[in-house]
């Protein structure tokens, strides 16, 4: 063995170069050290049906949704009805969602409430589409965070032919149309 | 003894994980090729795109009466459909775990047996050092070799996408872009053309609220009343079939009107002495034209801006963003697309000439810009960049410092040199959404709107140095949508709940509030010493300016009334929603 | 004709807290019955992206060191392998990967408004350090592509040693794409063709499946292909291991140079010793390395001019220039065709095309330097392996690669010198 010095010339190198990448790579990144999600803003949306084809998961993580303090509980509902149904009822012949994923429920007259199950939901935006045309636009769609993998390049963020897909921060992982009043789970997390 | 049974074992391990191997494989092979016909079937099935069931629905749909059987038919093919669907997803997510496990065995089983191969000792005999370093040659020509495929690759490439379309190629101002396609073919020059003068347009009724777009008729005479349903007044009237809330423009005898819906764009031409109509000219969508239509309101609707006609040209703006000029016989002299504007009502804003220049307000919530048009070649002479969105009109004011285009936004009100878009002065006076168009009268510029604050700005300094200073405040009855018009002592204007408001233009103070039947969307006309507004009932209140509220007449339309007269010569020229008429004093 | 505002919108705008307006064509009904408005069912993201991954991350890095070097264990290693697999891949799904966390840190760097993560950070930036001090130790068994086609590799060939490093040279072009993909705004190029995360999420991209499927077919003969030939992150890893303090040995104790070892390293990473007769003579291998240092600007010049020509099929991987162009073509009337979604879409959002194309213009910018910064890079590289096959060192034992080796412990078995002895 050769002599030992006091100091390993090779070693400090080593060890100042290790302390040097690493603070120099996380003063590159920026200060901003939270976790993203991705998400997409129905505002931008234009319900090109690509969400349902081009999530890396089957189906898709993204779900349409109905927010109800801004849905006009229409008996002729255009985002569940065919256009030019002959009866407002819940025949196949007469729903609009291709998977019959929303629910019609008589509340009083003339008001009936329009419930997704998102287990049967495939995020094609029929039903958004034709909500935002004749009606409010309370049905959207979101990424359900909770079946998103959270890829680190989004495959329909890629494919999305109006930019309407962004990273978000976690403490706000979803994008309203107006405010959280009517959320089980405010999406602020501590 | 020993050593034979030894080597039986490791003969039966051997046997027993090539079989496992073969079997496996062969499975994982099945199960791999299920998958992919599982997932052709999930791709037939698709039951959002599902083509009997489509065509079934539409043949339910305009069926004359209700098909039960059809219904029944569409109802069990829907539950096939749907059930076909989540069944094979199952399929596909256990299949894909089948495949994992089988191929999990195959692996392990194809390495025992790798393992318990029989093989004899490989003897290794050219030392294989010696032929590493003779590698060394090799691998630096390859790599040589290699450099210089990647560059030649790389060059051929570059070489051979240049056929494709190259950026040089995009930075042409070509037909499509950054200025005007000619509708009569690219190589046609467009004929420059003599723009009218101002006395000229004195004479007419080139824009949206007349001459100057300043609510102000240059004519002194017009009937005080008449009775559309007796057809007293009433030279002539004539059915309109498209929807469009624009006012009528007149350049001598001729009158033009624009109509939209989201499929079809059209102008109108129309003779004034007799009604007849003169031409009629749907525009077709540009190269560059959004395919499909913008969202507006109802209310806006897709021919919201009223045309400008400027001598031998008129101008037609709608709501997906088409600009086209045409001329006299409605032959189109060039169109351009500025894109449908990030407008959440749709675009309103009408258009004005003055010179040369088509001043178009482009006021988005994106990227707002005031586009400075050459009425010839219907290129951008100069764009000038705004802050904030509106849905006011430009004004054109005669000032003691020269002619300005006054604009009014979200924020602020400025004023423009017409001919270099020059900003000449700018004032934060206004919040909100700002439809009302400025007024300006005797040095004072008035802008106003609802649930925010009027203010009286006054224009001082000399040509090239003009300050612009608010000089009073008003809050307390506003206008949402109708834009005032000043007679040079008061400012007057109508509210969306229903009052007609009259302010000392020095002072701001209030004059006179007279409150009427409905709220107004048309704009007061001053002609003379009289103010014409009509409310949205249709209601048509005829007061002469002054101090005090003097009415000299009120009467009903017949119809709604949105869009605000065009006066000229005598006559008033006025479109409801189904009508157009020409109205002259007996 | 001014915009009517209508008063529902002005009641609206109560309810709106974000940014965008909302027009409500129909009043919130006023329900005269005891009907409570369901809340909406929002569930929170799990926990991905915390801390624990990182410890996990950091954990499974510290165990391959020590099985690497004091337990000498390929069976440990197959096992935390098989760990990783199934953890970092299947159950993890692959995100976020310290191969692809490269892109994100360089979006940061060359992207004035993204920031990332420190989880990002620390994924990419532990198994450098490790490799810094111990070798690749997370490619012997941590990373989920790793170890998924070392699970494969069961009857792997090896293949010429040149042909070897030529295609090695396929993974510093992929890392320059990558880096000119993510330094444009073109998009993550390492995670779009990535074929092994499609297997762990088990449905995905057809294309990319079998693609997936083939890399794995050859990778029982060829082994870990997409780690020799492709790994953009290998070759940061291999510059850093190249530094190491540590590094995996063969022998535990001095070599005796029994040659067993010899062909046991199907990655071709055991550098043997220097043949005792000279291969060429020495003064025409110095005389060669004069010439290949004095070149070496010449060569990346060359590069740099090349890839700067490349700046128009390069920037067409930025999805702005391949619609400017779609466009163009549209409006030229040379595609007639309609049906492309992004075109089509581009149409109705109704920005000019003229915008458009000035970004496009803007974007080929960009490309010309970023081209021009790649072909640099692969010359200089080109020029450095070049200068290294001709400098013969005195080696006197078999001993592995430190660039190269996985650190993977195929070699252990062979060695017949015993711990101690």
């Amino acid at each position: 063995m050769s002599e030992r010095k006091k100091i390993d010339r090779r070693d400090f190198m080593r060890f100042t170069g290790a302390a040097a990448f690493t603070g120099a790579t996380w003063m590159a990144v920026g200060e901003k050290a939270e976790a993203k999600y991705w998400q997409l803003d129905p505002a931008k949306c234009t319900q090109c049906g690509q969400c349902t084809t081009h999530c890396v998961l089957n189906p898709s993580a993204v779900k349409c949704l109905n927010q109800f303090d801004i849905c006009g509980y229409c008996d002729l509902c255009f985002g569940y009805l065919q256009p030019g149904s002959r009866d407002l009822d819940s025949g196949a012949e007469n729903q609009l969602c291709p998977t019959a994923a929303i629910e019609r429920k008589y509340i009083e007259a003339p008001y009936y409430e329009y419930k997704i199950h998102e287990d049967k939901c495939i995020g094609c935006a029929k039903c958004v589409k034709a909500c935002l045309i004749f009606g409010n636009g309370s049905f959207y769609l979101q990424i359900r965070q909770d079946i998103c993998i959270n890829c680190n390049e989004c495959s329909i963020a890629k494919s999305c032919p109006s930019d309407c897909f962004s990273e978000v921060p976690q403490s706000q992982p979803y994008m309203f149309l107006t405010g959280d009043t009517y959320l089980a789970h405010p999406p602020a997390l501590s | 003894m020993l050593e034979k049974r030894e080597f039986d074992k490791s003969d039966f391990l051997w046997r027993l994980s090539s079989t496992i191997t073969i079997v496996a494989g062969l499975f994982s092979l099945l199960v791999f090729i299920l998958i992919i016909v599982n997932y052709w079937m999930i791709k037939r099935a698709d039951p959002v795109n599902h083509e009997l069931l489509t065509y079934l629905r539409v043949e339910y749909a305009n069926a004359p009466e209700k098909d039960e059987a059809l219904a029944q038919r569409i109802r069990d093919l829907d539950l096939i459909t749907r059930k076909a669907f989540f069944t094979s997803q199952t399929h596909l997510r256990i299949g894909a775990w089948v495949l994992l496990g089988s191929v999990s065995i195959f692996l392990i089983a194809f390495k025992n047996m790798m393992r318990w191969r029989p093989q004899l000792p490989e003897l290794a005999d050219v030392p294989t050092a010696d032929k590493e370093f003779l590698a060394y040659a090799q691998s630096r020509h390859l790599i040589t070799w290699a450099g210089i495929g990647l560059l030649a690759g790389g060059m051929m490439t570059s070489y051979f996408s240049e056929t494709a379309l190259t950026a040089e190629l995009l930075a042409q101002p070509a037909a499509a872009e950054g200025g005007a396609e000619s509708a009569a073919g690219a190589g046609q020059a467009a004929a420059a053309v003599t723009a009218p003068a101002w006395d000229e347009m004195l004479v007419n009724w080139p824009s949206f609220r007349g001459p100057g777009a300043n609510g102000v008729a240059h004519f002194t005479t017009a009937p005080v009343s008449w009775d559309v349903e007796s057809g007293e007044g009433v030279r002539w009237s004539a059915d309109l079939t498209m929807p469009g809330h624009n006012s009528p423009v007149i350049w001598g005898n001729r009158l033009y009107i624009s109509s939209a819906d989201e499929t079809v764009r059209e102008v109108a031409c129309y003779d004034t002495e007799t009604g007849d109509l003169v031409w009629k000219k749907t525009i077709n969508a540009l190269p560059t034209s959004p395919r499909e239509a913008p969202d507006v309101m109802e209310d806006t609707g897709h021919a919201a801006s009223t045309m400008a006609a400027h001598g031998d040209l008129v101008f037609a703006l709608f709501a997906n963003g088409d600009l086209v000029a045409l001329d006299q016989e409605g032959n189109q002299r060039w169109g351009r697309s500025f894109g449908i504007p990030d407008n959440h009502y749709g675009h309103s804003s009408s258009l004005l000439a003055y010179g040369d220049i088509l001043y178009v307000q482009y006021d988005q919530a994106v990227e707002p810009k005031l586009h400075g048009v050459n009425i010839s070649t219907g290129k951008d002479a100069w764009v000038a960049e705004r802050n904030k969105i509106s849905w006011a009109s430009p004004i054109l004011a005669q000032t003691t410092f020269g002619p300005q285009v006054i604009l009014a936004s979200e924020q602020d009100a400025d004023g423009y040199d017409p001919v270099t878009g020059n900003l000449l002065w700018s004032v934060k006076c206004l919040g909100g959404e700002v439809s009302p168009s400025p007024a300006y009268a005797n040095g004072m510029v008035f802008v106003a709107n609802e649930y925010a604050v009027a203010s009286g700005v006054t224009l001082e300094g000399a040509e090239g140095a003009v300050t612009a200073t608010v000089s009073w405040e008003f809050n307390e009855l506003l206008p949402e949508v109708s834009s005032p018009v000043g007679d040079g002592d008061r400012f007057y204007f109508g509210t969306a709940i229903g009052d007609i408001v009259c302010l000392d233009a020095k002072t701001g103070e209030t004059l006179w509030v007279e409150e009427v039947e409905d709220g107004f969307y048309a704009s007061p006309i001053l002609v003379g010493d009289r103010i014409y507004i009509a409310d949205l009932k249709g209601n048509m209140y005829v007061f002469r300016t002054g101090s005090a509220y003097e009415e000299l007449a009120r009467f009903s339309l017949g119809e709604p009334a949105f869009a605000t007269p065009a006066f000229m010569d005598n006559r008033v020229y006025l479109r409801t929603p189904e009508k157009l008429y020409c109205i002259e004093a007996p | 004709m001014r915009t009517p505002v209508a008063p529902i919108a002005a009641a609206a705008a109560f309810l709106v807290s974000t940014a965008h307006a909302i027009e409500l064509k129909f009043a919130p009904p006023d329900f005269e019955t005891e009907y409570a408005m369901p809340y909406l069912f929002i569930p929170p993201p799990d926990g991905r992206n915390t801390w624990w991954e990182a410890l996990i991350l950091f954990g499974a890095l510290s165990l391959t060191t020590w099985l690497v070097f004091k337990a000498r264990s390929r069976r440990g290693l197959f096992g935390v392998s098989v760990f990783s697999l199934l953890f970092f891949g299947f159950y993890r799904q692959g995100c976020i990967c310290p191969v692809g966390s490269t892109q994100n840190v360089a979006a940061a760097i060359f992207l004035p408004d993204v920031a990332v993560s420190w989880i990002i950070v620390a994924f990419f930036v532990l198994p450098l350090l490790f490799s810094l001090f111990f070798g690749r130790v997370f490619c012997a068994s941590v990373c989920p592509l790793g170890a998924m086609q070392e699970l494969v590799a069961i009857a792997p060939i090896r293949i010429s040693p040149a042909l070897e490093r030529v295609l090695g040279l396929g993974k510093y072009i992929y890392l320059g794409l990558a880096i000119l993909g993510v330094a444009t705004g073109a998009g993550f190029l390492i995670c779009r063709y990535d074929p092994f995360v499609r297997l762990y999420r088990l449905n995905d991209n057809f294309g990319m499946l079998i693609a997936a499927a083939l890399i794995l077919l050859i990778g029982v003969f060829i082994a870990r292909p997409y780690c020799r030939f492709l790994c953009p992150y290998g070759v940061l890893l291999g510059w850093m291991s190249r530094f190491s303090k540590f590094h995996l040995q063969i022998p535990p104790s001095p070599c005796v140079e029994c040659r067993l070892c010899e062909d046991s390293c199907p990655y071709n990473a055991i550098d043997m010793p220097t043949p005792r007769h000279l291969v060429e003579d020495p003064a025409q291998g110095k005389k060669r390395i004069r010439g290949l240092v004095f070149l070496a600007p010449v060569f990346i010049l060359l590069g740099a001019l090349g890839g700067y020509m490349m700046y128009e099929p390069l920037s067409r991987m930025h999805p702005t220039v391949s619609l400017s162009e779609r466009i163009a073509l549209e409006d030229r009337g040379i595609i007639t065709e309609r049906g492309n979604l992004q075109a089509d879409t581009f149409r109705v959002e109704g920005k000019t095309a003229a915008q458009l194309h000035a970004e496009s213009l803007a974007i080929k910018e960009q490309f010309k330097t970023g081209g021009a910064l790649l072909g640099a890079f692969l010359a200089l590289i080109i020029s450095i392996k070049l200068i290294e096959l001709s400098v013969i060192k005195k080696r006197t034992i078999f001993e592995p690669h430190k660039e190269t080796c996985f650190s993977c412990g195929r070699c252990y078995p062979y060695c017949p010198v015993e711990e101690g002895a």
